[in-house]
């Protein structure tokens, strides 16, 4: 290791420069836009203290908008969560042969364009030609107009998300799970202990790292992914049906024009996002070894 | 001989995985090749009968796509030679230096990684208009030259090469910069070129962004050019659509297949310390 704090900061620089610019100006920017009444093109801006903040906490938008957040996020767990820990353990520990085919071609999907995904999707779920329509027409049930009606319309923008992201939660979380050594599955395994126990007793502490990593990344991305195919089919509706906490940051700014409400609603979006990395490196730290 | 049979079941849910996340780019391959004809009466029918190059003369023909294509490119290739520069002389910092507030300045460049989007996009925006930096590439590149978990990862790779090596060119009176070009970089190409193909998968793929900055459609990228193809009913143009759709996904995927191994193993480390 050298001690030349100059020259370190001399190679540092770049990214310092860009990351204050372009990730951690915008944060304060944020906290002071958010006191102001404005409309981003008129010269002068009005001073409104707290006040953008009480509107948001005192309509009922906020209440819709935070279910709908709870609930993409909810079915995202489901599926970019739950599913790839379960398909990274039957990948990593249950299967012998062809382990690497499944991994590459799984992944495949999360090299694609959300907005190539919301495209195919939007045909999918056509609800008079779309291959979903034909499939239920076909057992006798009418498809309903998936992004036209409340509730539904977050689960197929969910399915979006979770197509793209699914491969790349489940390699993450395989790469922890190759790393539990095989001989003390083996070992368990000699004295019967069922898939289950493995799984319970061995395998989730082991993994628990990783996986508080994946399940921070299927929150955080899921709701970053989330803007590309709402903004191509929906818009945020039917009537703010599909807007949830992060849409409605670009909405207020870009759509309605509001700008102090634009950004307390991103002060609020990241408040909620500093609870849920607090809470998980306050767990990892405990649990994580680090090198070096 | 009944544990292998058994073990052989575990297939089934694999394989059904495979299924659904190879269905829509299966239907998006096989509409992008049929005609209005064929999509509407066969759209469950997988294999386009006869196949037909409609959609793609049509796209090729009545749409400025080398336009689109030639904007895409220019942006990702800035984008992922920036992102590298920053991001190896970043990571070099911190494997070959001991300085004041290393790990609070490391953490709070990883912390970015885990911003969300929409809380930036404001500021930044009255930012590149202040600079009139709106509707030109310059305006969707500046925002996106570094990069918190590409630092990360350089720094997971160097961190794997042998002090002792290090060590030993600074016995020869190599300066820090040698050092980086001479030593590192010669190490760790594997992982840097996967590095770098992420970034440029990412900046292709780019929509949201692009979207706000870019307004006349001469200056569209290939993502934001998609939306042109789904009208408000949910559009009826789907050959088309699919074919640009197609286009627009072929380059990542190439890139994927010829680099996959070291793509999925530079991927693997990025959750295992994080």
């Amino acid at each position: 290791m050298h001690k030349s704090n100059w020259q370190a900061w001399l190679f540092l620089l770049p990214a310092t420069l860009l990351f204050l610019i372009f990730f951690y100006r915008p944060l304060i920017e944020n906290l002071y836009l958010s006191f102001f009444q404005w409309n981003m093109i008129s010269p002068t801006m009005k001073f409104v203290g707290i006040t953008n903040y009480h509107s948001i906490f005192v309509s009922a938008e906020l209440l819709k908008i935070f279910f709908n957040t709870i609930f993409l996020v909810f079915i995202l767990l489901i599926l970019n969560f739950v599913l790839p820990y379960i398909y990274s353990y039957i990948l990593g520990h249950l299967i012998t042969k062809m382990q690497s085919f499944y991994r590459s071609a799984l992944f495949l999907p999360s090299t694609i364009s959300l907005a190539v995904a919301s495209i195919i999707f939007l045909w999918f779920y056509n609800p008079i030609a779309g291959p979903l329509s034909i499939i239920l027409n076909s057992i006798g049930l009418e498809s309903p107009r998936w992004f036209k009606e409340d509730g539904l319309v977050i689960i197929a923008i969910a399915t979006i998300i979770a197509w793209k992201s699914f491969g790349y939660n489940l390699i993450v979380m395989l790469a922890a799970m190759v790393a539990v050594p095989k001989e003390l599955i083996e070992a368990a395994k000699l004295e019967n202990a069922s898939n289950w126990i493995i799984f319970k007793r061995i395998i989730l502490p082991m993994t628990s790292p990783t996986a508080l990593y994946v399940f921070t990344i299927t929150v955080v991305f899921g709701l970053q992914y989330m803007l590309v195919p709402v903004n191509m089919i929906t818009q945020g509706g039917p009537n703010q049906g599909s807007s949830n906490l992060v849409y409605i940051v670009y909405q207020y700014a870009f759509v309605f024009f509001q700008t102090g409400k634009s950004a307390a609603f991103a002060v609020l979006t990241m408040i909620f996002y500093v609870v849920i990395l607090v809470a998980k490196y306050k767990f990892i730290d405990k649990k994580v070894h680090y090198e070096n | 001989m009944k544990i292998s049979k058994l073990k052989n079941l575990w297939h089934l849910p694999l394989l059904l995985a495979i299924l659904v996340q190879f269905w829509p780019l299966v239907f998006m391959i096989s509409t992008s090749f049929k005609d209005m004809n064929q999509i509407f009466q066969a759209s469950l029918n997988p294999l386009p009968l006869p196949p037909t190059l409609v959609n793609y003369e049509t796209v090729l023909n009545n749409f400025p796509f080398f336009t689109f294509l030639n904007n895409t490119l220019f942006i990702a290739i800035f984008i992922t030679v920036i992102k590298l520069v920053t991001s190896v002389l970043a990571a070099f910092a911190f494997v070959y230096y001991d300085f004041k507030y290393k790990e609070v300045i490391f953490n709070s460049m990883l912390l970015t990684f885990f911003i969300p989007f929409t809380v930036l996009i404001m500021p930044n925006y009255l930012l590149m208009s202040k600079l009139g930096l709106l509707n030109t590439p310059w305006g969707v590149i500046l925002p996106q030259l570094v990069d918190g978990m590409g630092i990360f990862l350089m720094r997971q790779t160097m961190r794997g090469i042998p002090k002792a090596l290090l060590e030993a060119a600074v016995l020869e009176n190599a300066s820090p910069l040698q050092v980086l070009y001479k030593v590192i970089l010669p190490l760790i190409r594997p992982s840097a070129t996967a590095i770098s193909i992420f970034f440029f998968i990412d900046a292709w793929n780019e929509y949201f962004w692009p979207l706000l900055v870019l307004q006349d459609k001469g200056m569209y990228t290939l993502p934001l050019a998609l939306q042109m193809f789904i009208s408000a009913e949910g559009g009826s143009e789907w050959g088309i659509a699919m074919a640009v759709a197609m286009l627009t996904c072929l380059p990542p995927l190439i890139l994927y297949f010829v680099s996959q191994r070291f793509i999925l193993n530079t991927f693997m480390q990025s959750g295992v310390k994080g």
